[in-house]
């Protein structure tokens, strides 16, 4: 799983490059407009162990802002599963504050939140935090009629139970959810880096922006792309162990 | 009697594309040259000049239809010159050297501006700073990564100070961390926001003062008309024509007797300024661009451009000389 995701992205990437050559050679732009192999190779060389820490420092505040979003995705979604007047007005909600960009948004942020790891940590977790509310909502307010129409007909039915057997039947459906919400709080901490930052790969495209520099912003693209790569493979192999264990009956094997 | 028929349609349809194209082909070849210039920011006050090119018909009477295009953060005119999108733009002294650097076949026709609009602001209640020396220990604003970085590094070589003699924050669009005084230096486009900023606090009781870099030798280099090496050598007369039309709406605008005319054109582009603050802006404008009476608009300052390559290659800002003076064709407006 890991390495398919690396040489996905890989090949993405490398289609994406030959395309910019493609049309530079074939235009004839000079390396202003689009860099050449040489001149982003000699870049890649110069900054990319800094874009590298950059990454790391970018993704662990993706992990946290991730990790907040599934917590309070998972806490709204169970608790306005039902078809109750409050399960509408949160998804209303949802939908609504999803439509605001984030750019709008970022200077009511920054300043409240000042320029530091809160605002980065704030924007990462709401960029990803709407999508996958909306997703565990829809899972949690499907009924799994076949199996919950036993407890109800029995009257072992509980809230716990319910959300149990919702989660359990929409595995591959989370696990998929929470994998791809791994880009989408990687993103958000970009977009936050970008806009008012000090730190962090989305601040140093910012920088290279500023001169100009496509070959740097190519250098961290493809840093971003192998460390989301590594991330969201990682994810999808912890979601596959997961559902391997919830499968398979105690003591027993997953037929 | 089909076949008739259809050779009947083929022979109306060309007869009529035959006379659509004669009526078309001469307007065309006679009418005006179709141009697009696109500057390096918003339209505001700091484009006085370029906007009255337009809207008092300054390149209309030259015979030349352009389109003024309003830039911005991710637009670089020098990229559109090569990729065709545009044939004449505004660039900053630094986009101009680092192009060259990287191959780009840029020329400069004009300086728009003598001083450059990018300084730092600071209250008059702090220590005053004479020399480059007084900002040790201050507490600076810079973009990491953008002209005033630059402009800041050399202001602390040339007061042998490093950046630990001082404290850097990065700054943001807004200017809370100034206007709370949590950073003392702020940077500012001295005509749009440095006014903004001024009349902000005046009107809370605060003076401010203004660092020009400029004043203490740092003359880097900011807005310039450009073009492509290629434009001047295939048409050297829209060329002139282009630099002539838009340098005459230059000194019109910065005229104080065209001021109501100027700002009232102004106005209709840039809506959500008021009133004053633009009147101020085109004050502060005219200062940078026409410094003095004397001066022509546009005048390249060689001296500078110079200097400029000096401290971006001393800033590793660019890999080798590019000789930038080699790139400054200035044509002259008569």
């Amino acid at each position: 799983m890991l390495f398919r995701r690396i040489y996905q992205f890989l090949i993405v990437y490398a289609a994406g490059v030959s395309g910019l050559m493609g049309i530079k050679y074939g235009v004839g732009l000079s390396d202003y407009v689009i860099p050449g192999p040489e001149l982003i190779l000699e870049t890649a060389g110069r900054v990319l162990t800094t874009y590298f820490f950059d990454c790391i420092n970018t993704l662990s505040v993706t992990i946290l802002g991730q990790l907040i979003s599934i917590f309070m995705a998972f806490s709204v979604g169970i608790l306005g599963r039902k078809s109750t007047w409050v399960g509408s007005f949160i998804k209303v909600m949802a939908y609504n504050i999803q439509a605001y960009p984030i750019v709008a948004l970022a200077p009511i942020i920054f300043i409240l939140l000042g320029d530091g790891f809160l605002s980065r940590l704030l924007i990462a977790s709401m960029i990803c935090y709407f999508p996958l509310l909306l997703s565990v909502l829809g899972i949690m307010a499907s009924p799994v009629e076949d199996i919950e129409h036993f407890y109800k007909a029995t009257g072992r039915m509980r809230w716990q139970l319910e959300v149990k057997i919702r989660a359990f039947e929409n595995l591959s459906k989370l696990t998929t959810v929470i994998a791809g919400s791994a880009t989408l709080a990687m993103a958000g901490t970009i977009v936050a880096e970008f806009i008012a930052a000090d730190a962090g790969i989305g601040y140093s495209i910012r920088i290279a922006l500023y001169q100009s520099d496509l070959a740097g912003i190519l250098t961290a693209l493809f840093m971003i792309g192998i460390i989301i790569s590594v991330y969201q493979g990682l994810l999808e192999t912890a979601g596959e162990q997961v559902k391997t264990k919830w499968s398979a009956p105690k003591g027993g094997t997953l037929i | 009697m089909r076949s008739v028929n259809r050779t009947r349609i083929i022979i109306w349809t060309a007869t009529a594309i035959i006379f659509w194209l004669c009526s078309v082909w001469p307007a065309a070849a006679d009418g005006p040259v179709k141009l697009n210039y696109r500057l390096k920011w918003l339209f505001n006050t700091s484009v006085a000049g370029d906007i009255m090119a337009v809207e008092a018909g300054f390149f209309e009477r030259s015979g030349l239809d352009v389109t003024v295009k309003e830039g911005g953060p991710e637009k670089n005119a020098i990229k559109e010159l090569e990729l065709g999108y545009a044939d004449f733009g505004v660039a900053s002294a630094d986009q101009v050297i680092r192009a060259l650097d990287k191959g780009a076949d840029v020329v400069v026709l004009a300086q728009l501006f003598q001083i450059n609009p990018m300084q730092w602001i600071y209250r008059a209640d702090q220590h005053r700073i004479e020399m480059p020396e007084d900002l040790r220990g201050r507490h600076i604003g810079v973009t990491f990564g953008g002209n005033d970085e630059t402009i800041m590094n050399t202001l602390l070589a040339m007061g042998e100070l490093t950046k630990a003699d001082v404290r850097m924050s990065s700054v943001r669009f807004d200017f809370s961390p100034f206007l709370k005084r949590k950073v003392e230096i702020w940077p500012v486009y001295r005509n749009s926001q440095g006014v903004i900023l001024e009349t902000k606090l005046a009107r809370e009781g605060e003076k401010v003062l203004f660092l020009n870099p400029a004043e203490f030798g740092v003359s880097f280099v900011a807005n310039s008309v450009v073009t492509s090496g290629k434009t001047v050598k295939s048409h050297p007369g829209r060329v002139k024509a282009f630099l002539k039309a838009l340098m005459a709406a230059w000194e019109y605008a910065m005229d104080p007797a065209n001021e109501p005319m100027v700002l009232a054109e102004i106005a209709k582009k840039d809506k959500g300024t008021e009133d004053l603050i633009r009147m101020k802006q085109l004050d502060a404008t005219r200062e940078l661009v026409k410094p003095s009476p004397r001066l022509k608009i546009g005048t390249i300052d060689t001296d500078a451009w110079r200097q400029t390559e000096t401290i971006m290659l001393e800033e590793k800002q660019i890999k080798k000389p590019v000789l930038v003076h080699t790139r400054l064709y200035g044509f002259p407006a008569e």
